[in-house]
């Protein structure tokens, strides 16, 4: 009700991504590291990823807990864990907060489900569905729906909002956060090399997963024809490829892949290179953290003129060169440039190294992205207490629960003060069964005990049909005060009709289950077959209370037609007969839509064949009903006029 | 941040009672060119409303002026003829206490059943705290509310429409409750709620209770705005709470 939140000593927040070390290294990675590990004094940090790894379920990287979800492998760059999205259900209740790293569809799944609605989100966009761009155009309206739910977005440049129309839409949500260097890493490597003076003057870096987006394949390409060495940092699935590419250009002497290797190692080897490559081709490089690591450990850069922040993070004749993608001679020849003047390398590094301090330090990252959760915790909660004030009866799930909810009580109604208790009901429905079965059994010859299984389903189908329209007719009248007073649709109260004789249906139903369990030999492929057939009855019947309902309250006379009309046809379609028991091919009974709407359920429980001119018959009506449905529930808008 | 504007809102409320729309009566009115008489009354007639958080709109005008109407338009009961109504924030209409409550129920029911109506769920603490504010005896909860007398139904109604605030409050008449010991609880409570909402609507007769409740009296008559003041005291506070009960 009105009370509010007490404030928790240490928040959890729970990052949600596909993969997690040990399985794989890389630029996202290390970010979700860095968040886990500078936040850890006001956030307790738990993980939730894929892993095709049999091992635990649960294992713990640099202290914190890292959940891991069997996937069977990937499709379309995506995991395959069908249990992830139950996992993540479960999990998103026990944390204060979401962080997503986008972009990852299969989160977007759970929540376009809606699950998790009641906890702040916050999406860390790394970067957008490059590789499969076929796939994007069915995964955006999922992307789009998080985003729009999401407390805050946080990017890491700011140039991503202005080129990336999907954030442009939800700009006024973007934070830029920079990411950050701890420049302090590179302080003893640089200083031993400095000691060393060790500078062979040819010595080329690359790192990043071998994956064809980071254009590795670009550099060694580069690497044709001229003098330097080119090291690449880093494992992946383009290894082989890489490999025979080296070999057939003739450089494999001067172009080594390194393989993984670690953070300690990796710094070491940032200080001893020349010159950084960041060489990559599409962008899916958002932003290029490697760079900016190199940067730290004061290397010159050469980059690509990417869409993304990799030109903006080191700028074109500041800290780097900057080359058009995918052009080896262009890339090679700025390498040659700077290997071949030591003093612009060094001015170059001296710039780069500042910039990390200045721009790029973990102190801003930190406090950036804990304002921005912060913040979005506390939207979170000052928007909580107008939550449930919202009236639901307006949207249609509210409408449906609210309907539910009054059916329920009517049924209770009709419980209390009874003498019988809850199932007078059935006990009518049986002896008009049992009357009724013995008057046909005098009327025609055979098998009168065998039909009357069919008999009680028929004319419970027949009660629960004719008591919903006959109900609809009165039902806004009756609920006049709720429509005024209380300002609720007067959809709902049709809709309480079919709730309200669709209980009263199951009691009845009873009478028919146990003559069905008794009389007849069992068959449950017919009764599967029926509940289709059933299911289209039902919806009629909707159709029908809707469409008369309305009707009937606006015009006054049409409830005694509409009652004068349901004996009628209670009479001529074969709900107490079959149309065997009389002439087959009888006209009145061929064209009476309710012959056929009894059909559809009727044919299959008896034969296990369905009647497809019934079937098509009772789609057209359904049709015709959806259609009539739709109208009417648009001019109910005026219902509060006729009643 | 709730708002309500209306702007040239026109509402013709159309007289089904009157014989004259029978399909007899349109087909031979076709053919004997008797004149299309009009078979609407306007009930609304170019209403201008414009209000923000905070404030507290008092409508007042003789019986059938359209107070009620224009509280039902703005509930979204009617749908305007013609002009435009935009609306954002929650609506608590409280313009009868009855609807929904079932008298062969017990007590504790009835209760669970109007909040969910009102599209929340009945939680055992809210109940609990709805029963509270009753001030009725705990065995009572499980009697039938026929068995209640016309003020303890009060009571339960009462407490039940009001457990929970709204953005925007519409109310047909200060909600009095007749119990002389309740009804200076029920007046806090309905203060209170006054003072949660952003925006209040009231419509009433007695002016000096809209004088001290709200910073905008408008006048209508005939479905017309015919006057608008702007109130300058302070809207109603605690201190006033005597004054008003008198």
């Amino acid at each position: 009700m009105m009370q509010a939140n007490e404030p928790l000593p240490r928040l959890s927040v729970l990052h949600i991504f596909k993969v997690y070390y040990p399985d794989l290294f890389g630029g996202t990675l290390s970010v979700i590291r860095d968040i886990c590990a500078e936040l850890k004094e006001t956030f307790s940090a738990a993980i939730l990823v894929c892993s095709r790894s049999d091992g635990e379920g649960e294992i713990v990287v640099d202290d914190v807990k890292v959940e891991r979800v069997h996937s069977f492998g990937d499709v379309l760059s995506l995991p395959a864990a069908p249990s992830y999205p139950l996992r993540l259900w479960r999990r998103i209740a026990e944390h204060d907060l979401l962080a997503l790293h986008a972009p990852f569809p299969l989160a977007d799944l759970v929540f376009a489900l809606g699950f998790g609605r009641n906890r702040p989100l916050v999406v860390h966009w790394h970067a957008d569905i490059v590789s499969h761009a076929r796939l994007r155009r069915w995964v955006e309206p999922l992307i789009r729906g998080t985003l729009r739910r999401a407390q805050a977005i946080i990017v890491s440049d700011h140039v991503l909002i202005d080129k990336t129309p999907l954030l442009q839409e939800f700009a006024d949500k973007c934070c830029v956060v920079p990411f950050g260097v701890d420049v302090d890493e590179y302080a003893e490597p640089l200083r031993h090399r400095a000691e060393v003076g060790h500078d062979r003057g040819r010595l080329v870096l690359a790192c990043g997963r071998l994956v064809p987006y980071k254009g590795f394949d670009v550099l060694i390409r580069a690497a044709v024809g001229r003098d330097f060495e080119v090291w690449i940092v880093g494992e992946g699935r383009e290894r082989a490829r890489l490999e025979e590419l080296c070999r057939e250009l003739g450089v494999e002497h001067r172009v080594r892949l390194l393989g993984a290797v670690s953070d300690g190692e990796l710094a070491k080897l940032m200080c001893m290179a020349d010159v950084f490559v960041l060489p990559s081709v599409t962008n899916a490089e958002t932003f290029g953290l490697v760079q900016l690591e190199a940067m730290a450990a004061a290397r010159p850069i050469v980059n690509t003129r990417l869409d993304t922040a990799v030109p903006h993070v080191a700028r074109h004749g500041i800290e780097a060169i900057t080359v058009p993608p995918g052009d080896p001679a262009r890339l090679g020849k700025a390498i040659d440039t700077l290997l071949a003047d030591p003093e612009r390398r060094r001015r170059m590094g001296e710039a780069a190294r500042r910039r990390a301090v200045i721009k790029y330090s973990t102190y801003v990252f930190r406090n950036g992205i804990e304002m921005v959760y912060r913040q979005a915790i506390a939207a979170k909660a000052a928007a909580r207490p107008v939550a449930p004030a919202q009236p639901t009866s307006a949207t249609l799930p509210g409408a449906i629960r609210i309907a539910a909810a009054l059916a329920w009580s009517d049924m209770r109604h009709r419980y209390v003060r009874s003498i019988l208790g809850p199932f007078w009901m059935s006990i009518q429905m049986a002896i008009m069964v049992g009357v009724l079965g013995s008057v046909i059994g005098h009327l025609s010859n055979a098998g009168a005990v065998a039909r009357l299984p069919m008999l009680a389903l028929s004319l419970t189908a027949w009660t629960f049909l004719s008591n919903v329209v006959l109900d609809a007719t009165t039902a806004l009248q009756n609920s006049a005060s709720l429509i005024k007073d209380r300002a609720l649709p007067p959809i709902i109260f049709l809709l309480q009709c079919v709730f309200r004789q669709g209980l009263f249906a199951l009691h009845n139903a009873c009478v028919p289950l146990l003559l069905w369990l008794v009389l007849t030999p069992m068959n449950v492929d017919g009764a599967l077959a029926a509940l289709p057939g059933l299911a289209l009855f039902s919806i009629c019947t909707l159709g029908l209370s809707i469409v008369l309902g309305a009707i009937a309250t606006r015009f006054r006379d049409l409830k005694p037609i509409i009652e004068s009309t349901l004996t009628l046809a209670f009479l001529a379609s074969p709900i107490i007969w079959t149309p065997e028991m009389i002439n087959h091919g009888a006209s009145i009974t061929r064209f009476n839509p309710l012959t056929h709407l009894f059909a559809v359920w009727r044919e299959p429980l008896a034969t296990g064949e369905v009647a497809m001119t019934s079937l098509l018959y009772v789609l057209v009506c359904v049709a015709v009903l959806a259609l009539g449905s739709v109208v009417t529930a648009l001019h109910l808008r005026k219902a509060a006029f006729w009643i | 941040m709730a708002s309500i504007s209306l702007s040239k809102v026109c509402l013709d409320y159309p007289l089904y009672g009157a014989y004259g729309f029978s399909l007899k009566r349109r087909l031979l009115g076709r053919l004997i060119r008797e004149p299309d008489r009009t078979q609407t009354i306007r009930a609304l007639d170019d209403v201008t409303i414009e209000a923000a958080s905070r404030d507290r709109i008092g409508l007042t005008g003789p019986n059938g002026s359209g107070k009620s109407t224009l509280l039902r338009l703005i509930a979204g009961v009617y749908p305007p003829t013609s002009g435009r109504l935009d609306i954002t924030g929650s609506i608590m209409p409280l313009l009868g206490l009855n609807a929904g409550a079932n008298l062969d129920f017990v007590a504790a029911d009835n209760i669970g059943l109007l909040l969910r109506i009102s599209g929340r769920k009945p939680t055992p603490a809210i109940v609990d705290e709805i029963w509270a504010f009753t001030e009725l005896e705990e065995r009572m909860r499980h009697l039938p509310l026929r068995m209640f007398s016309s003020g303890m139904l009060m009571r339960v109604l009462f407490a039940t429409a009001t457990a929970f605030p709204a953005d925007i409050l519409l109310l047909d008449e200060w909600l009095s409750v007749v119990d002389e010991n309740f009804s200076a609880k029920a007046e806090q409570r309905l203060l209170k709620l006054v003072q949660l909402a952003a925006i209040v609507i009231i419509a009433s007769h007695d002016q000096g209770l809209l004088r001290r409740t709200c910073t905008r009296i408008v006048s209508l008559d005939h479905g017309r705005i015919v006057n608008m003041t702007k109130v300058g005291a302070e809207p109603a506070s605690q201190p006033r709470l005597q004054e008003m009960r008198a």
